[in-house]
C-alpha cells in the first residue's frame, strides 16, 4: 500500500513555489503593505499624523480608498538576526491567546506550496529543542506561566518572534504578551500570510529574501 | 425574535452561553449544568499531563490523562487556559463584528454570519435571498477548508505522509480561493449586517479542481486497510448530546442547515451526510463526504448569488438570535441592541459538547489512539476560551 502512495505522490509532481527567492505566486492583498495618506476611521488608530503603523493594523479595509494594498508581503521587521541558525532553524510555536488564524498561517508554511523544511526551517514540539519561540495571540493570564517556562527552557542563543498584530501590539483584541523591546522579530498582519511568515523566519536567521530583485516569478500551481 | 423564544428546556440541547442554555428553538435561563467529572487514581495509576503549550497541539489546551500504563482510564480537558476577554458590549454591530470575526478566525465566516443574522433578527432587517446565497457560499467554503484540515490531521498520526501533504496542499488552495472570493484568507471584513461582498470570478473551476483531487485522495484512503484499522473502533461515542459531524457519524440526523429558514439550503435540496460508525472513522468519513457535498452546493449557489451593502443600524433597538451549522456543529448567537449599540451578546460554541464527547469517548482507549481521536472531533479552543464583556 505504501508504494501506491509513493507513486501517487510522484505523479502529482513538485508543487513547491520558489518564494522567497522568486516573487510570491498568489500574494493576498489583505494583508499586504498599504500605501496612501490622509484616512480617518481606523478602529485601532493605526493611522497617525506620522503615517501608517504597520504593527497595529488589522487590515480591516476601512481606510479604503485612501489607503490601498500593494500586495507586498514584506510586512515584518527583523531587529536582530542570528546567523548561527543559517543551516537549520528550529522554531517552537506558542499560542498565548490567538484566534486560530495566526496558528493556521504559521502551520501553512509547512504545506507543499511553501515547504519551509526545504529552507531548513523546522517546527519542534518542545522549547528545549528550539532556536526561536514564535508567539501568537494576546496575553491571557492562564498562559503567562507557560510562556515564561517555555522561554526559560530554550537554550542560548535564542530568538523571540512575535507573529501577528495581537502578539506585537495587542491588535484589536487585547494586550501583547511581551514588551516590544523583548522581540527580535515582529511580524505584522491579522493574520500575516504564509509568505510573510516564511520570509520573516528566513530573514531572522540571516537568510536572503531575494524575490524583490530576482525578477523570477513562479507560477501558481493548481 | 422571529425564530427563538425564551422558555423551558425543550428539544435538542446545543450548548451553553455565559447566561443561558440553548436548544433548537428555545433559549432557557435554567442552565443545563455540565459537571466536570473528577477521577481518583487507583493504586498503580498515574496522571500524565499534556499541554497547554506544545508544538503537537494547534492551540493551547491542557489534558490530564489517568492511566495505569497503556490504557487511558479517564481524561480531563481544560480548554480555558487561554481565555481571552473581548470588549464587545457598547460597540455598534459594525465594530462588534471586527471582534466576532476574531473569536475563532478559522471559522470566522460561521461566527460572522451567525452574529449578523442575530442582529438582523433583532432589528427586522430583511436580506434578499440572492445575498443569502452568497453567505451560503462563504459558509460551505469554510466547511471545506475546515474539514480538509481535520482529515489531514487524522492522516498525520496514522503516518500517512503523502495524503497528509496532498490535503495540506488542497487546504492552502482553498485559502487562496477564499482570498480571491472575499479579499481575505479568513473572510475577515467580507460580510456585514445586511450584506455580503464577495467576488466569484474564477471560483468555479478552482472549486471543481479541489473537489476532483480530494475525491481521488479519499477513494485511495478508503482502500487502505492500515488506515481504516487505525481509525475504526477508536473513540466510540453514540450517546449523550452530540452535534455536528460527530452526531451525524453516529447516525443522528441533526444539522442546523435542516432547520434553516433564511439561507436557501432547502432550495438546493440539502440533505445531511449520515453514517453509522460512531468512531474516528465515522467522523473522518462524514467530514470527507461533506467536502464533496459542500463543493456541489457552492457550484449551484454560484448561479444565484448577489452582493449587497451594509445596513445602517444607528439608533435601532431589538433582541434577536440565530443559529447556523458551523463545520463543528451548531453555533448560536443572541444579541440585544439598545440605541444602535450592543447591550448584550451571548454565544454558544459547538466546542463545549464536542470536548465533552471526546472526553467520554477516550475512556478505555490506548495512548496511541488519543491523537487521532482528538483530531477527529475538529475542536477549536479559541471559540470556547472567550468571554465577551
Ligand atoms: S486597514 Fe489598517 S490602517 Fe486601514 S483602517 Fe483597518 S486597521 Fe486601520
Ligand atoms: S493577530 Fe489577528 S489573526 Fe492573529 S491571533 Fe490576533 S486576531 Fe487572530
Amino acid at each position: 500500500m505504501s508504494s501506491i502512495w509513493f507513486l501517487n505522490g510522484l505523479r502529482k509532481g513538485i508543487k513547491t513555489e520558489r518564494y522567497p527567492s522568486a516573487d510570491p505566486a498568489a500574494a493576498p492583498q489583505w494583508p499586504s503593505r498599504l500605501s496612501g495618506s490622509d484616512a480617518g476611521n481606523c478602529p485601532v488608530d493605526a493611522i497617525t499624523s506620522d503615517g501608517w503603523i504597520i504593527e497595529k493594523c488589522i487590515f480591516c479595509r476601512r481606510c479604503l480608498p485612501d489607503y490601498q494594498p500593494t500586495g507586498e508581503q514584506d510586512i515584518f521587521t527583523v531587529k536582530k538576526a542570528e546567523t548561527a541558525f543559517r543551516k537549520s532553524f528550529h522554531v517552537f510555536p506558542l499560542d498565548s491567546g490567538a484566534c486560530g488564524s495566526c496558528n493556521m498561517e504559521f502551520l501553512s508554511i509547512f504545506s507543499p506550496q511553501y515547504d519551509a523544511n526545504r529552507l531548513g526551517i523546522f517546527m519542534v514540539n518542545t522549547p528545549r529543542h528550539a532556536d526561536a519561540i514564535v508567539i501568537m495571540g494576546v496575553m491571557t493570564p492562564g498562559m503567562k506561566e507557560a510562556l515564561d517556562r517555555a522561554y526559560e527552557a530554550m537554550p542560548e542563543p535564542r530568538l523571540v518572534i512575535a507573529l501577528g498584530a495581537c502578539a506585537v501590539t495587542g491588535g484589536i483584541v487585547g494586550d501583547a504578551p511581551l514588551d516590544r523591546e523583548k522581540y527580535h522579530v515582529e511580524i505584522a498582519g491579522c493574520p500575516p500570510s504564509p509568505y510573510t511568515v516564511l520570509a520573516a523566519l528566513n530573514a531572522a536567521r540571516g537568510g536572503i529574501n531575494s524575490h524583490t530583485d530576482s525578477g523570477w516569478r513562479s507560477e501558481e500551481v493548481r | 425574535m422571529r425564530y427563538y423564544r425564551f422558555g423551558n428546556p425543550q428539544g435538542r440541547f446545543l450548548g451553553n452561553t455565559e447566561k443561558y442554555s440553548v436548544y433548537e428553538k428555545v433559549i432557557s435561563e435554567q442552565k443545563h449544568e455540565m459537571p466536570a467529572e473528577t477521577y481518583q487514581n487507583l493504586p498503580g495509576e498515574l496522571t500524565f499531563a499534556y499541554g497547554p503549550a506544545t508544538g503537537g497541539l494547534m492551540e493551547s489546551v491542557a489534558f490530564n490523562m489517568h492511566t495505569p500504563g497503556e490504557v487511558i482510564k479517564h481524561i480531563e480537558v481544560d480548554p480555558y487556559v487561554k481565555t481571552r476577554r473581548l470588549k464587545v458590549k457598547g460597540l455598534t454591530p459594525r465594530d462588534a463584528l471586527l471582534m466576532v470575526e476574531r473569536i475563532n478566525g478559522f471559522h470566522a465566516a460561521s461566527n460572522a454570519v451567525a452574529f449578523e443574522m442575530a442582529v438582523e433578527d433583532a432589528l427586522d432587517i430583511d436580506v434578499p435571498e440572492e445575498v443569502q446565497y452568497s453567505r451560503l457560499i462563504m459558509l460551505e467554503l469554510e466547511r471545506i477548508r475546515s474539514n480538509l484540515e481535520v482529515v489531514k490531521r487524522v492522516c498525520e498520526p496514522a503516518g500517512f505522509g503523502v495524503p497528509q501533504n496532498q490535503i495540506a496542499y488542497l487546504r492552502e488552495n482553498v485559502a487562496r480561493i477564499i482570498s480571491r472570493l472575499s479579499g481575505h484568507r479568513y473572510f475577515f471584513s467580507a460580510s456585514s449586517v445586511g450584506g455580503c461582498q464577495i467576488s466569484k470570478s474564477g471560483i468555479e473551476t478552482r472549486i471543481g479542481g479541489v473537489r476532483k483531487e480530494f475525491q481521488e485522495i479519499f477513494d485511495a484512503l478508503l482502500q487502505s486497510k492500515i488506515f481504516l484499522n487505525r481509525l475504526q473502533n477508536n473513540g466510540n461515542i453514540s450517546e449523550g448530546s452530540l452535534l455536528g459531524p460527530a452526531a451525524r457519524a453516529s447516525g443522528m440526523k441533526v444539522d442546523a442547515r435542516l432547520d434553516e429558514k433564511l439561507i436557501p439550503y432547502r432550495k438546493l435540496g440539502f440533505r445531511p451526510v449520515i453514517f453509522d460508525e460512531p468512531d474516528a472513522f465515522g467522523r473522518f468519513y462524514v467530514r470527507s463526504q461533506e467536502i464533496l457535498a459542500s463543493a456541489d452546493m457552492i457550484l449551484e449557489a454560484l448561479d444565484n448569488n448577489e452582493n449587497s451593502t451594509e445596513v445602517d443600524t444607528a439608533g435601532m433597538n431589538g433582541e434577536g438570535a440565530a443559529r447556523i451549522e458551523s463545520p463543528q456543529g451548531d453555533l448560536f448567537y443572541y444579541v440585544k441592541i439598545s440605541d444602535g449599540r450592543i447591550d448584550d451578546i451571548q454565544m454558544s460554541s459547538p466546542s463545549l459538547l464536542n470536548i465533552d464527547a471526546f472526553r467520554k469517548s477516550m475512556a478505555g482507549n490506548i495512548f496511541t489512539d488519543y491523537h487521532f481521536n482528538w483530531e477527529s472531533f475538529g475542536i477549536w479552543i479559541s471559540e470556547l476560551a472567550v468571554v465577551m464583556q
